[in-house]
Formats: C-alpha cells, sequence, structure tokens
C-alpha cells in the first residue's frame, strides 16, 4: 500500500462545471494540493462539495478548465486506479447481496484480467485493507448487516485494496461514533505519512483542525485554500458560511468575565469550532492532543 | 405408469419444446439476478412488450423476426432514455407510455397488413409448434447472452451495485449500461417464442427474485436462479403435455411456486426465519431482564 512512485500532486485549475439544466455548480475553482496531505473541503449545503468531487473522477466534464493527477489527465488516472472514492451512504444500494469480501475487491477489479479473476496477489491486499481497518472479522458479512461506522471502514479498505493514491471521501463522519471518527482519522494520517492526498467533505468543522493539514473554503468557486492555520479563520468561515453558521459569541458570557478572554464557537450542526479573539484558530495543529480546544 | 410419463419424450415436438424452453430459461434467469438488483424489472416488460411492432415490421419485410424485435427494443429503450433526460416525467410513466405506445403500434401493423404472422403467438407464445429455425435463433440469442453474461458479469455486478466506483477505475459505464440493456432486449426476443410477450417479464424476474431471498452471495444467486431457470422451464414444457395447457402459463406457475415456498421458508429472508428470529431476539431480552 505505501506509495511507490514518486509525489503526486492534484492540480485544480480553474474549473467550471454547469449542469445539463444550466446550473453552473462551480466557476474557476482553483487550487492544487501536494502528495501527503489532508485536506478539509468545507462549505455549505449546494456550496459544490461532491460536484468538485465529480470534477476530480471525471464524472462530468469542466466546460472550462481543467483537473490533472500527477500532471495526468484523469481519464488516464481512473485507468491506473489512482482516484479512490469513499461513497456518502446514501449512494449505497445496502441490500444487494455482496459481501465485506466482495466490496472490497471490487477495488481490485482495475488491476485484473479480462474475466476479473483475482491472483494471490489480490487477495493478499484485500485481506492486509480489511485487517488495516479491523473488519477482516466482518469479511463474510453481508454489507447491510453492519453498523453505520463499520460500513464506512469497508468502503475505506476498498479504497485502499484499490491502492488510490487520491482518496476522496464524501461526509464520512455523519453517522459516525467518536471512537470511529478517531480510529478513521487515525487510519488518514497513517494514509498521509505514506504519501497519500485525501480529500475529506465534511460539514464536522471542530474536527478540521485536527487531522487536516489543508483546507479549501468552497461557495460555488473556491473562496480560499492553503494550509489550515491560514485559511481557517473566522473571517474566511463567516465568508464561506455567511449567516448560516451558528454563532455563540462568548464576548460577553460569564467564560468572558471569569478569565478575560474572548471565544468564538462556530457550528455548522456538528462539532463546533473554537476561535480566539480576532478570529484565530486557536486549535494547534499536531500531535500534542487536543488541549486548547476547550476555553 | 412409468411409460406413461415417458410419452412427451417420444414426440420430437416435445423433445424440442423442452430443451428450448430449458435453454431460455436458464438465459433469462441468469439475466434476472442483474434486472432484479437494478430494479430493471418493468423495464424489462416494457421490453418485451416493445418489440411486437419490430416482429411485425421483420415478418414484413421477409428479415429473421428477431431481428426486428431486437432494434424496436432498443429503440424503445431509447425513447425511455430520452424522455426521461429531457422531461421531469417519472420513470414508471415513462416507461408506460412509450411501451403501450409501441405494442399499439405492432397491433396496428399487423391487423393493417395481416402476414399470416399470428398475434397469438407473439402475446401467448407458441413453444409445441416452434419452426426449426426460430429454434436456431433462440440457440444462436441464448449462447451470444450467455457467452457476454459469463465474460462479464463481474463489471455488470460493479456496475448495478455502484456505477460510480465502476466509473472511477476506469470502467466504461455507458458500454455496460448498453450491454445490459442489449442483453435484456436480445433474451426478451428469445423468451417471447417460450411464453410470450404478457409473461416474459416473469421469466426475467422470478428467478433473480426467489434466489435473492436464498442467498447473500451474487454468485449463489446466480447458480441458484439459473438452475431453477433451467429445471422449471423443462418441467413446465414437460407438464403441458399432461395439462394440455399453455407452455408459458405451466413454466410460470411453477417459478412462481417456488417463489412462495422460498418466500415462506428461505433459511435467512424468509418470513418464517424472520418471524423464529424476532421471536428468539424477544424471548433473549425477557431473559436478560429477568435475569
Ligand atoms: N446532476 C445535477 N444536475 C443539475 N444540478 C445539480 C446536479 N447535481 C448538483 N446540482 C446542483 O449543483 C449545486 C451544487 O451541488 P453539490 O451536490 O455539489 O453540493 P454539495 O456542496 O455537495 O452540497 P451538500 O453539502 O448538500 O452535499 C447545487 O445547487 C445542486 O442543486
Ligand atoms: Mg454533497
Amino acid at each position: 500500500m505505501i506509495s511507490d512512485q514518486a509525489s503526486l500532486e492534484v492540480h485544480v485549475s480553474d474549473v467550471t462545471v454547469t449542469y445539463n439544466n444550466g446550473h453552473t455548480a462551480l466557476h474557476d475553482a482553483s487550487f492544487h494540493l501536494r502528495s501527503g496531505s489532508i485536506c478539509a473541503l468545507v462549505g455549505v449545503n449546494g456550496s459544490g462539495k461532491s460536484t468538485l468531487f465529480k470534477a476530480i473522477m471525471g464524472f462530468v466534464r469542466p466546460s472550462r478548465g481543467s483537473v490533472t493527477i500527477g500532471g495526468r489527465p484523469v481519464k488516464e488516472a481512473q485507468k491506473k486506479s489512482w482516484v479512490a472514492y469513499v461513497p456518502q451512504s446514501e449512494e449505497v444500494d445496502w441490500t444487494f447481496p455482496v459481501s465485506v469480501w466482495d466490496v472490497v475487491m471490487m477495488g481490485r477489479y482495475g488491476f485484473m484480467n479480462f474475466l476479473r479473476t483475482p491472483r494471490p496477489e489480490d487477495k493478499r491486499l484485500v485481506r492486509e485493507s480489511l485487517e488495516r481497518v479491523k473488519m477482516w472479522d466482518f469479511r463474510d458479512r453481508q454489507i447491510g448487516e453492519l453498523s453505520g461506522g463499520q460500513k464506512k471502514r469497508v468502503f475505506l479498505a476498498r479504497a485502499l485494496a484499490q491502492g488510490g493514491r487520491v482518496i476522496l471521501l464524501d461526509e464520512p463522519f455523519t453517522g459516525v461514533d467518536v471512537k470511529t471518527e478517531a480510529a478513521i482519522i487515525e487510519l488518514l494520517r497513517e494514509l498521509r505519512a505514506a504519501g497519500h492526498i485525501m480529500l475529506v467533505s465534511t460539514h464536522n468543522l471542530g474536527s478540521v483542525p485536527e487531522f487536516c493539514d489543508q483546507v479549501v473554503l468552497i461557495n460555488r468557486t473556491v473562496l480560499a485554500s492553503g494550509p489550515t492555520e491560514e485559511v481557517f479563520t473566522q473571517a474566511n468561515l463567516a465568508l464561506a458560511f455567511g449567516g448560516v453558521l451558528r454563532q455563540f459569541q462568548f464576548d460577553h458570557s460569564t467564560v468572558d468575565d471569569s478569565d478575560g478572554r474572548a471565544v468564538t464557537l462556530l457550528t455548522d450542526d456538528e462539532r463546533p469550532v473554537v476561535l480566539g479573539r480576532g478570529g484565530h484558530l486557536e486549535h494547534r495543529l499536531s500531535d500534542e492532543g487536543k488541549q486548547g480546544d476547550e476555553s | 405408469m412409468i411409460e406413461q410419463l415417458t410419452i412427451p419424450f417420444q414426440y420430437e415436438y416435445m423433445l424440442k419444446a423442452i430443451f428450448v424452453s430449458a435453454l431460455i430459461g436458464g438465459v433469462c434467469a441468469f439475466l434476472s439476478c442483474f434486472v432484479t438488483l437494478k430494479g430493471w424489472s418493468l423495464m424489462g416488460d416494457a421490453l418485451s412488450h416493445s418489440i411486437v411492432p419490430g416482429v411485425a415490421l421483420a415478418v414484413m419485410l421477409g428479415l429473421p423476426f428477431a431481428v426486428g424485435a431486437f432494434f424496436a427494443g432498443l429503440l424503445a429503450a431509447a425513447a425511455m432514455g430520452f424522455v426521461k433526460a429531457k422531461t421531469p416525467i417519472r420513470e414508471d410513466a415513462t416507461i408506460g407510455i412509450v411501451f403501450t405506445s409501441f405494442f399499439a403500434l405492432g397491433l396496428l401493423l399487423i391487423s393493417l397488413y395481416p402476414t399470416g404472422f399470428n398475434l397469438r403467438t407473439i402475446v401467448f407464445g407458441n413453444m409445441l409448434g416452434i419452426a426449426d429455425f426460430d429454434i436456431l435463433q433462440a440457440i444462436v440469442i441464448c449462447a451470444i447472452a450467455m457467452t457476454v453474461l459469463l465474460a462479464k458479469w463481474k463489471d455488470l455486478l460493479l456496475f448495478c451495485f455502484d456505477a460510480n466506483q465502476a466509473r472511477s477505475i476506469g470502467l466504461n459505464t455507458t458500454a455496460l449500461h448498453f450491454i445490459l440493456l442489449s442483453l435484456l432486449s436480445a433474451v426478451a426476443v428469445a423468451a417471447l417464442q417460450a411464453v410470450g410477450a404478457c409473461l416474459v417479464v416473469a421469466m426475467l424476474v422470478t428467478p433473480g427474485a426467489t434466489a435473492y431471498l436464498l442467498t447473500d452471495r451474487f454468485g449463489r444467486m446466480l447458480g441458484i436462479a439459473s438452475t431453477m431457470g433451467v429445471l422449471t422451464s423443462a418441467a413446465g414444457a414437460y407438464a403441458s403435455y399432461f395439462l394440455d395447457g399453455s407452455v408459458g402459463g405451466c413454466i410460470v406457475v411453477l417459478q412462481t411456486t417456488l417463489f412462495l415456498l422460498a418466500f415462506a421458508f428461505a433459511p435467512k429472508h424468509g418470513m418464517l426465519a424472520s418471524r423464529r428470529a424476532s421471536r428468539k431476539a424477544i424471548a433473549a431480552t425477557l431473559q436478560e431482564v429477568s435475569a
């Protein structure tokens, strides 16, 4: 699973996507990601997150601009199985008669012969991937007979088995408990260390600074992109979310009275993000743990 | 008694009917696994009716009827796709509109230009009177369909299960969609012979639905469905001799019987099994509570 090639980059330049109905969901979006990064894709509902994913996977053709992966067009990257996708739960038919093992094996199809006969190599990789997400014991279960977090892990295992060097995760934390979330984050960190690029769309603002080193803020175009400390600020979040975010200003609260510090708490309905005076992110991106998270 | 049971085998037309029915039944059943999982049951029904004008035209022009039928089926599928893409009308309504208009056109053609081709044959099938050329036609269709299915069933499975994943690893999903649709169309044409336009959809759905109740693995589902398709079709054709009834009717009634049995007794998804499971669960909870 460890990357066997030199660094891979994702370049999105001036991408404009217009759907058949004439709606331009995304215009002039540009950003780039270097290998070994986890990037959060943050924006309101309908801001074009899924559309951007579709553009990177080659499901929609940009009417303008281009996406390149490792310097190659998306079509070529597909043939090499470079881009793996972890779908949103709602997109999957859970009643389908396939087992966990079958699903993960599907990640290997791109490497198999015409008849898709698994080689020992494929079986080994499937096993490794399942063990890595701690789902090996469930390999014979029908996929619908799993909990929400287990389902997510199976599809993550499929991305691993595929050897996807760019992994797209569409809202991986919805319906997942804290423990599984931590496990998934841990896995993403390992993959980052191995040189993978992960793009994670999420409404879970609070966990963004915890594991994402890059952030792309989006609202029908890229509003800001870059390292988390620089981009994930109150000003930018306000720009991205307008009035949509729930905001609790503690300036005049008892918190403020007691220790004299101003704290802002922003939430897009899931875990809140905590910002200090002037809208600076109070969270330090490191492995020191989460102190500084709470006021 | 034994002698009586072997009587059908003494007639060449019965042997042919049994053989062709089994062949068509098997291929239909194999395909039915994809049809039921993809949610294309209505589509199968629509296609089997839409091929009627193609049959009428082909007969008028002196072409093999399978050719006309196949293209009429594809045309109908294309028309449904077009209406669906261009209007917000719901899919079932689209299917309803397209297939009835095709069927009506077929009726009209047949009534305006009688060609000696019997409408009853199309609507109810005519297995016992099947011509040698039509047998050949059915064999060719089944052979091609089965080859494609056996070679590509894994790709088709991935396409039905997760088209996005199929696309993201570079499979041509448009081609897979077209392949599945063509297979459906072609196999419907073959089945038309056996059971007629009205009952084709049963052969294209019931075995898959039955097998689905019996297993959680797609590979096994294919095996169970095909076996069931072959056996019920052969047995149906055989039984029709004694009942002196329609072959299509016998086959489909047999299949439905098996479906009902699976529905009641399937080890995991059957009605009795789920009732047993829920009783057990309740008992376990009660025990826990009292303990
Ligand atoms: N297939 C489509 N055809 C036409 N318009 C579409 C299509 N898919 C999405 N859109 C429109 O494009 C815009 C962006 O949608 P997109 O799905 O990318 O949003 P999103 O950021 O993923 O939202 P969410 O947070 O709700 O998942 C929306 O206004 C949506 O209505
Ligand atoms: Mg989305």
